[in-house]
């Protein structure tokens, strides 16, 4: 059959935001194909130029709007380390609780988006119901439901309720059940990662004292993305538990100085992968330059290697397995 | 054994001629009054009346009332429940409670109707509480209104053919479909009472077999390359799970011995027999002698059920209008009521396959009778008429919905299959199984059991 | 007249000009459509001869078999199918 090219976007089922992917097919076999990116750039580094360090927070959790505490987190141990600040301890465990409960949220988030994707529509509304549960735990710890603006540098916004901890058990006992129906209704599909976790590999905040095993797969297709990811959230299940009950008492958060004079950078595990964060300030209270890192731009330039070879039902599969969040990809 | 609620066609005819009789009396009227203003002796309209009240016009209308009547069930009726049990049961797999809009969701009926004391009661309920029928129809109200949108650069004749030539395939199904023994249009009743239609099952199978090619030719003639993709994945996929599907039915005509949906309800009405060769036959008075309580049979029923939910494209086997990746496959460029033709006609080829897996393998209309009341007969005056309190009709309708319900259970529980994984699964698994269904057919037919 | 002359000569007065459009015609999904409708119409013929099960096993192995497998044997062969108004890259 000809060969021809595709649009796959900017406005179709496939992209779940604004960009595009344009294959090449012969038939129903792709041969090559392009990814189109830059429709959603807001120019977020050089916003940052402008404004101070701490209110640079605010932005970073918009950078992927369904996993914004991992943003603002990076971004504040980026400028902690350029700051040579040290957190409190209760500050470093709330860091933790609240980053695995994003994550949690984030790959919930991915499940449900990865249904339609393979055509089982039920998924989404599933995993939407139980996201729900997370979500209602962040509203508890940080009060807000979507763009939450919990990390700061020098430690977190507030401290949790007292009775977090029971919220938490409580629904965490109750997602480890439902996430075994979630795998039943989910048994096919394919994709390809290499993944390191940062979390054990360059460990920060109160990760050190957590005890727990990095979820990785040999396998670089689709169900290996798809099983590191439900791997995942019984980690951080089984994390935030730990950390709850290992949580010290004390302050939570310290005040940072205005001005850095140096440059910081930190990598943490993102929900989509490497998330890195580089800070240069000029003794200004303003950052002199921001780097951002995100994982999804990155395995989005390897689209084209991915897809040669696989049939065109595979693009939805693949690409929406490297679960892209096209607010952090164009930054 | 249960008598049919509908005498198809000599309701038909006896309606033909209440309503010829009211276009005689009119013409007989004008007669008069031509008569009356002058005209010679036996009136200019007298040959007209004549010719009106005659045998051959009133068969003539009563052949049209039946197929009109026959179609408007088959379409408006049962598309419209059966749309709504898919909408309302995957909203229940969905934890969700799905379409709710109401009697009681306009405001001017729960302002007007919903005042009066007795009966504006089901009016006067909340939007959020209604049983949601009404959504359904809300959609094709939807549909009507909006504009047909002809691309620019598509093959117009073509775009405009495709859509008929689905449409009329179709409705062809429901021409062959019979619904009880006296509720079908194909076929003739013998003296002894019997209908019978020799190829009633070969004629279902071919109007099947049409929609392969007009859904390529749509997917062609818009002119873009999510549709010409749909379009291709439609045709292989329909193809070659045809021939499964006609084989399976050959295994089920080998042991049968008819393809006449009649002759095959007759058969499976009976109590349930086995033939066990030299050793006689065992009965089972308390089961029906459905075909798929044949363990050969059963195999036959499984890839043919299977096959029905490939060829009236739904969920697992979708891919002609994958949405995550073909947009809505071939019938992305269609809008308005072109649009609300290739899909509703979608459920319309499921609620026929549900008809014919209920004909072949599930007794039909058959089912237990009750009571029966007997009223004097319109089409044949002087006769009692008995009415069945459970119908044939009611039992037909019954087990459609409920493989319709196995459909909607199946389709909205697994992902969709990839292009390459469905052929594999066709001409891979589903073709020999068939075979071998026919094999075995043949050998238990020859031997004797079974 | 006879009823069935009168739809004897209507069926093959179609099918003699499908005929001819299926050999003329310029593109080749037409080419099968009007091939399509020669076939239909002769099964047609084949109902007027009392012939049912040749009639319908013709619509179920030609018209919709066969018309489709030759649309795919020449699009799987052919190059070019669609007319691309912007050959990109």
């Amino acid at each position: 059959m000809a060969e021809m090219w595709i649009n796959m976007g900017p406005q179709h089922p496939m992209t779940h935001g604004l960009w595009n992917l344009r294959i090449k097919v012969d038939g129903e076999t792709i041969v090559d194909a392009e990814p189109e990116i830059g429709y959603l750039h807001r120019g977020y580094e050089k916003i940052m130029e402008v404004r101070e360090f701490q209110k640079n927070v605010v932005l970073t959790d918009r950078l992927c709007y369904v996993s914004s505490i991992t943003w603002s987190h990076c971004y504040c141990l980026a400028c902690e380390a350029a700051m040579d600040l040290d957190v409190p301890e209760r500050g470093k465990y709330l860091r933790v609780v609240s980053n695995e409960l994003q994550r949690i949220a984030s790959h919930l988030m991915w499940l449900a988006a990865y249904g339609p994707d393979l055509g089982l529509l039920t998924a989404l509304l599933w995993a939407l119901r139980e996201r729900e549960l997370f979500l209602d735990l962040l509203q508890l710890i940080t009060g807000a439901r979507m763009n939450q603006n919990y990390p700061r540098i020098g430690g977190v916004r507030n401290d949790a309720p007292g009775d977090f901890e029971k919220y938490c058990a409580k629904v965490i006992g109750h997602f480890r059940k439902k996430l075994g129906e979630h795998e039943k209704v989910f048994e096919q599909s394919k994709l390809f990662q290499v993944r390191i976790d940062l979390r054990k590999l360059d460990p920060y905040d109160a990760y050190p004292e957590m005890d727990f095993q990095p979820a990785v797969e040999q396998e670089g297709d689709s169900y290996a993305r798809y099983k590191v990811r439900v791997e995942e959230m019984k980690t951080s299940c089984d994390i935030i538990l730990q950390a709850l009950h290992k949580m010290p008492t004390g302050p939570y958060r310290v005040k940072p100085p205005r001005r850095i004079e140096g440059e910081g950078f930190r990598r943490t595990e993102d929900s989509r992968g490497e998330a890195l964060f580089y800070v240069i300030g000029d003794g200004d209270d303003r950052p002199y330059r921001v780097k951002i890192r995100s994982p999804v731009f990155s395995n989005i330039a390897a689209a084209p290697l991915m897809m040669r070879g696989n049939k065109v039902a595979d693009v939805v599969a693949i690409m929406g397995s490297i679960d892209v969040c096209v607010g952090e990809m164009d930054k | 054994m249960t008598g049919a609620l509908i005498d198809l066609f000599g309701w038909s005819y006896a309606l033909a001629s209440f309503l010829l009789w009211i276009g005689a009396q009119l013409l007989g009227l004008g007669n008069w009054i031509s008569l009356q203003l002058g005209a010679p002796s036996p009136g200019p309209l007298e040959g007209m009346i004549g010719f009106v009240t005659g045998a051959p016009l009133t068969s003539l209308v009563a052949i049209i009332l039946a197929i009109n009547i026959l179609l408007l069930w088959a379409t408006a009726f049962h598309l419209l429940i059966v749309m709504w049990i898919e909408r309302k049961m995957y909203s229940r797999l969905q934890d969700r409670r799905g379409i709710m809009l109401g009697l009681g969701s306009s405001e001017i009926l729960r302002n007007t109707l919903g005042r009066i004391p007795l009966i504006g009661r089901p009016f006067r309920k909340a939007s959020h509480l209604g049983t949601g029928f009404l959504q359904t129809v809300a959609d094709g109200v939807k549909l009507f209104q909006k504009e047909v949108i002809t691309p620019a650069s598509a093959d117009k004749w073509m775009f405009h053919a495709a859509p008929v030539m689905i449409a009329a395939s179709t409705l062809f199904l429901f021409i062959a479909i019979p619904w009880s023994d006296g509720f079908w249009i194909m076929g003739s009743r013998l003296p002894n009472g019997d209908v019978v239609n020799p190829w009633g099952v070969l004629v279902i199978l071919g109007a099947f077999s049409v929609a392969p090619l007009s859904i390529l030719i749509a997917g062609w003639a818009s002119n873009n390359k999510y549709t010409l993709l749909g379009g291709m994945r439609a045709a292989a996929q329909l193809m070659s799970y045809e021939i499964p599907m006609v084989l399976s039915i050959i295994a089920l005509v080998v042991f049968a011995g008819t393809l006449d949906p009649f002759q095959l309800v007759r058969q499976q009405s009976a109590p349930l027999t086995f033939g066990l060769g030299p050793f006689g036959t065992v009965q089972i008075p308390w089961l029906p002698n459905w075909y798929i309580f044949n363990p050969i049979l059963w195999i036959a029923f499984v890839v043919f059920f299977i096959t029905v939910i490939a060829e009236a494209e739904r969920i697992p086997f979708d891919i002609p209008e994958a949405e995550a990746e073909l947009v809505e496959g071939w019938t992305t460029e269609y809008s308005g009521m072109r649009f609300g033709i290739v899909f509703g006609f979608k459920w319309l080829r499921a609620i026929a396959g549900a008809a014919l897996i209920a004909i072949l393998f599930l007794g039909g209309w058959s089912g237990p009778v009750f009571a029966q009341v007997w009223i004097p007969n319109i089409a044949s005056p002087g006769n009692l008429w008995p009415i069945p309190i459970l119908p044939q009709e009611f039992w037909f309708t019954l087990k459609i919905y409920a493989i319709f319900v196995v459909f909607v259970w199946i389709g909205w529980s697994v992902p969709r299959v990839r292009i390459d994984q469905i052929l594999n699964i066709g001409w891979k698994r589903l073709l020999p199984l068939s075979l071998l269904a026919i094999l075995l057919a043949t050998l238990a037919r020859g031997m004797g059991w079974f | 007249m006879d009823l069935e002359v009168v739809a004897f000569l209507i069926l093959s007065g179609l099918e003699v000009g499908a005929a001819v459009m299926t050999v003329t015609a310029k593109k080749l999904v037409h080419n099968v459509f009007w091939l399509a409708v020669t076939l239909i119409t002769i099964a047609g013929i084949y109902l007027l001869f009392l012939a049912e099960f040749v009639a319908w096993i013709q619509i179920i192995v030609y018209a919709g078999a066969v018309p489709v497998l030759f649309l795919f044997g020449i699009m799987l062969t052919r190059r070019k199918i669609m007319e691309e108004p912007h050959e990109s890259q």
